[in-house]
């Protein structure tokens, strides 16, 4: 059972702050945004190649904000499940491998596959493995907890590897008391990363994009208590108090930063937070680094 | 110098909104050395009569000299709702409200409604900007008791076209990017300022290159987002895409001149 986040002490101080409503971060003396924001180290855990953009604009980008790892994949996106063919992820990781090759120093692959071809998913974990890919991302053909996905799990769990999965949360959107209205019927919801992480603790879930526009409170509160539930804070919805609300519930180990393409979200929202530069420190790098470093894929 | 031309105090209904105090304003501001920061009540909403809310925020602005010196009152104002006129006139010379913040679709009306025209028309008349958050919230993540429409850009062209004169405030864009050309051309040469706060503001420098440097203001939409995203999309523009003299009008200067500090 995770323990920080959930203490009295914590909820104390996250209650007296929030009540008190002032901000405990460090001024700005300098009066320069810009030394603030360089002076934190950046894994960017979730981003994407081949869905717009080159890798130039890109890395430009994250060099404004002084961004010097990034997380890539290529997630497919298709009408049904089955579409989501052997041959289309492969030629998505090869986007990503190629994408890897061309920037070393920059780029850290996630390969994608779908579990209803689990032979060939399998074989494509070998391949992608093989490059120097370092953990999974799925998105919406095949729920997480699905029985098909407990091979490529066990798998991911040989590797030590971490496994991303795009995430939905929509409370009431549906309209009054519907509780997931109008979604993607495969995507995962907190409640499922809740049964598969039960299933297997030694497994590592990376919870989507809490700021991608779900319901991030009740995310953070449906996950608390199960520590192989990690969640990253990308998404353009950079609501605030999002990340002091989430190491409330998950704690400042189990979050790391992100940005799925919403970069000045993703390094505004971390950087308003109430948190301590130590706590920051671990989110924009320490966090997904301890997770790499697990496989050995750990950045110097 | 620093203005933020979008910030918020006061309780949002569907979660706890820390920092949502003329207090815990001010204490962000000194933070990140904004000097100023435009503010309505967010209670002016939900309120059925705007009119407490603004006097609300009035009396805590008016408690202290910390708060007149640096926090600008812009007045929620439900044009739907018996007395806006007198309501408008006390906030405009009882209590020093220098513009207006519209909120069409948590009053229900539409931006080509008369009584938006109207009120548009009379604020003009008193060389008042008119402010319309384009959304609160993101409505993705709602709550099921709030709206839903968001509005975008490109919704606001005819009501600009209406009232060609007025100064809009148009904050926290979350879609309508990109414009047509004709569309770019009525927000270049109308009196229209952009804040950005916005999702939509994914590339400023690129945006400042369409429409013009002066068109871009800070704003942050504390409390309902962080205080940093909008203050970043500036700090971090490079040289090439903004000069000194661009950052100082993104900053604080296009601020100035179109409210009239």
């Amino acid at each position: 059972m995770q323990e920080a986040a959930s203490s009295a002490a914590g909820l104390a101080a996250y209650r007296n702050t929030a009540e008190n409503a002032v901000y405990a971060g460090p001024a700005h003396n300098s009066g320069n945004l810009m030394d603030e924001v360089r002076k934190y180290r950046k894994i960017d855990a979730h981003e994407h190649v081949g869905l717009s953009g080159t890798l130039e604009d890109q890395l430009k980008m994250a060099d404004k904000l002084g961004i010097e790892t990034l997380v890539i994949s290529r997630p497919i996106v298709v009408q049904t499940e089955a579409e989501t063919t052997p041959e289309k992820f492969r030629q998505g990781n090869d986007l990503v491998g190629k994408s890897i090759r061309q920037h070393p120093d920059r780029y850290l692959g996630l390969f994608y596959v779908n579990p209803i071809y689990g032979k060939e998913s399998l074989e494509e974990i070998r391949r992608c493995v093989d490059q120097g890919m370092v953990g999974l991302k799925v998105y919406n053909q095949v729920k997480i907890n699905n029985p098909l996905f407990y091979p490529i799990i066990e798998r991911l769990i040989d590797l030590r590897m971490v496994i991303l999965v795009h995430s939905h949360c929509g409370i009431g959107v549906g309209g009054k008391r519907t509780k997931y209205g109008n979604i993607q019927p495969n995507v995962s919801i907190p409640e499922d990363f809740v049964e598969i992480a039960i299933r297997y603790p030694e497994a590592m879930f990376l919870y989507a994009h809490l700021g991608g526009g779900g319901d991030w409170e009740y995310a953070c509160k449906a996950m608390a208590d199960y520590p192989n539930i990690y969640a990253d804070t990308s998404g353009s919805n950079n609501e605030g108090g999002l990340v002091d609300y989430a190491v409330r519930y998950l704690g400042a180990d189990r979050l790391v930063f992100g940005t799925d393409g919403s970069y000045y979200q993703g390094v505004g929202t971390l950087l308003a937070s109430r948190l301590t530069e130590a706590e920051k420190k671990k989110i924009f790098f320490e966090n997904f680094n301890r997770i790499l470093r697990k496989s050995g894929n750990h950045v110097h | 110098m620093f203005i933020d031309i979008n910030a918020g105090v006061g309780h949002w209904p569907f979660r706890q909104t820390p920092g949502n105090t003329c207090e815990a304003l001010l204490h962000r501001m000194d933070q990140y050395r904004v000097d100023l920061s435009v503010v309505s009540n967010l209670h002016g909403i939900f309120y059925k009569d705007t009119q407490a809310a603004n006097e609300e925020l009035y009396e805590q602005i008016r408690s202290h000299r910390r708060f007149r010196d640096r926090l600008v009152l812009f007045a929620a104002i439900n044009p739907l709702y018996a007395g806006w006129k007198r309501d408008l006139k006390i906030c405009r010379t009882g209590f020093g409200a220098v513009g207006i913040r519209l909120y069409p679709a948590y009053h229900d009306y539409g931006l080509s409604d008369p009584c938006c025209l109207e009120l548009v028309r009379t604020a003009r008349d008193h060389g008042m900007p008119v402010a319309f958050p384009l959304r609160m919230v993101d409505s993705r993540a709602r709550s099921w008791m709030d709206v839903s429409k968001e509005w975008n850009l490109k919704e606001f062209i005819p009501l600009i076209r209406e009232v060609p004169d007025a100064r809009f405030l148009l904050l926290n864009v979350p879609a309508g990017f990109p414009l047509k050309e004709e569309e770019e051309k009525v927000l270049r040469e109308h009196q229209v300022l952009l804040d950005t706060s916005g999702r939509n503001i994914s590339d400023l420098g690129r945006w400042i290159k369409k429409l013009g440097t002066e068109k871009f203001a800070l704003g942050t939409h504390t409390p309902l987002l962080d205080y940093v995203t909008g203050l970043l999309r500036i700090e971090s523009l490079l040289p090439d895409e903004a000069d000194e003299t661009a950052r100082q009008l993104l900053r604080s200067g296009n601020a100035k001149r179109f409210l009239g500090l």
